[in-house]
């Protein structure tokens, strides 16, 4: 199951980024296409999703181009309080003075 | 002379984006309708005098623009490169905004790069030239990007809206870049930064600093933050303060956030709101929010942060032909819109895959095997 929602995942992305002519799914995974759509929403990588239908639906608008052309992006959506100290455990292993073992896992 | 055929494009977005790759991969574009629908019609000044920039830069660009500025003809010549140029950026964007395509072309140059820009050195909008410094350069050595000759000097230092600050850019040139596989994030041994202030008292660093420190304390001892008060000349012509700061890794990765704090400009009205709000954000409060951002592009993961995740695409997409492989933290929608517009010039495209156990994703992608053809060969 688990690589079947990868590789979900993994379609999902290159459309959300390439659109969907380009990365047609092969035959096997091409049953999943309508209920991976649902999936996208659940996911965190849903926000171009609006940009990308616009792009090969035809119908775009003027104003969709002419986004201000910014690199910088800074998540002001989601601050969180790290003062907490549940949260402050939660990344603890990202720093050298946390887990080095857990940290080495996640570069495998 | 031969009917040349254009790459035909629509809008603003990206402008800058776009033309690099035009004179990179030498295709005429006609873009049009850019900002047709709205009560200004027509090219921004910053969108102007970076085309300006780009014309000081190269030799043999033709561009045409429309008389109402909706429509622009580009057709690309070489890069030069050269010593001793200057710009004036406009005002309405900070130097960041021509520092990003510039040290991409300037690597690709017949001639080493150096440059002075005179403008808006820190602002809310584009990375500032401290973050420049501290991630952007070292990020360039990963691909082979020799260090010396790399270099930005901050001479003095502007704030929005008058600016009057001026940094000296150099940047060498290569033959190409190496390809990279740079996954491994390592873990951050010290958190670094710098805080400026231009005709404010030198009291509004030391609140931010201490604010700042406040939250990475505990977890990590090594935090230093260093203050940058411009007096004087040096200080520009507006008041002004804010903070860079930058979470290093053990494994050489940069992860960076900053903002600035002064007056807004006062042209469009539609953000005039929004940077009203941001105006009355005391240093304390910066220095707070600053260190919350950069502990949440720590937690997301990645070998660069989300301001630099356009750049690192468009410098794999232009490595030989070999295999790179980045790992970043949540795409950006900046980062999603360079790899459409690398698809369309240079036809790379990347393998994009999730790693699900550490929600960080995967790009593969194979070099366009760009080279340096205009470099002398010595």
């Amino acid at each position: 199951l688990v690589e079947r929602t990868s590789s979900r995942q993994t379609i999902n992305l290159m459309q959300l980024v390439y659109g969907k002519s380009t990365s047609r799914p092969t035959t096997s995974i091409n049953e999943h296409d309508s209920s991976a759509d649902d999936e996208s929403d659940g996911d965190d990588f849903f926000k171009p999703k609006g940009e990308v239908n616009k792009k090969h639906g035809g119908g775009i608008e003027g104003g969709n181009w002419n986004i201000e052309d910014c690199s910088k992006f800074t998540n002001y959506s989601n601050l969180k309080d790290w003062k907490e100290e549940k949260l402050r455990e939660s990344i603890r292993d990202r720093f050298v003075t946390g887990d080095w073992s857990k940290a080495s896992q996640r570069n495998q | 002379m031969g009917k040349i055929s254009y790459k035909k494009l629509k809008g603003s977005q990206n402008l800058r984006q776009r033309l690099v790759l035009a004179l990179l991969s030498s295709t005429p574009v006609h873009i049009e309708d850019i900002h047709a629908e709205e009560t200004w019609p027509g090219l921004r000044p910053h969108e102007v005098s970076f085309i300006r920039l780009l014309e000081k830069v190269c030799d043999d660009c033709s561009v045409e623009i429309n008389d109402t500025g909706t429509k622009l003809k580009f057709k690309p010549g070489i890069v030069m490169g050269g010593r001793n140029l200057v710009h004036e950026c406009a005002l309405n964007r900070a130097i960041g905004y021509y520092l990003e395509p510039l040290i991409v072309l300037g690597l690709f140059a017949k001639k080493p790069l150096n440059i002075t820009l005179k403008g808006i050195t820190n602002d809310s909008k584009d990375p500032s030239v401290d973050t420049f410094r501290s991630t952007t350069l070292p990020m360039l050595k990963h691909f082979g990007v020799p260090s010396e000759g790399l270099d930005l000097e901050i001479l003095s230092r502007g704030s929005a809206p008058q600016g009057g600050g001026e940094v000296l850019l150099s940047v060498p040139v290569v033959q190409s870049l190496t390809a990279v596989t740079w996954t491994d994030e390592g873990m951050v041994k010290r958190i670094r930064g710098i805080t400026f202030s231009t005709r404010v008292a030198v009291q509004f660093e030391n609140t931010m600093v201490y604010a700042a420190r406040g939250i990475f304390n505990p977890f990590l001892p090594d935090v230093h933050i260093f203050t940058d008060h411009r007096q004087g000349a040096q200080a520009g012509k507006s008041p002004g303060y804010g903070i860079s700061l930058v979470a290093e890794t053990t494994s050489g990765c940069c992860i960076s956030t900053d903002t600035a704090v002064s007056y807004s400009r006062q042209e469009e009205t539609a953000e005039l709101e929004d940077e009203e709000k941001k105006e009355l954000m005391s240093p304390e409060d910066v220095g707070v929010q600053m260190a919350t951002v950069l502990l949440g592009e720590i937690e997301q993961g990645g070998v660069v942060d989300s301001t630099h995740q356009g750049l690192l695409f468009l410098l794999c997409a232009l490595c030989p032909q070999d295999v790179s492989k980045v790992r970043v933290g949540k795409l950006s929608p900046y980062g999603i819109e360079t790899l459409r517009n690398i698809k369309d010039f240079l036809g790379v495209t990347f393998v994009i895959k999730p790693d699900p156990s550490t929600g960080t994703v995967i790009l593969k992608c194979v070099g366009s095997g760009f080279r340096n053809l205009s470099r002398r060969i010595s």
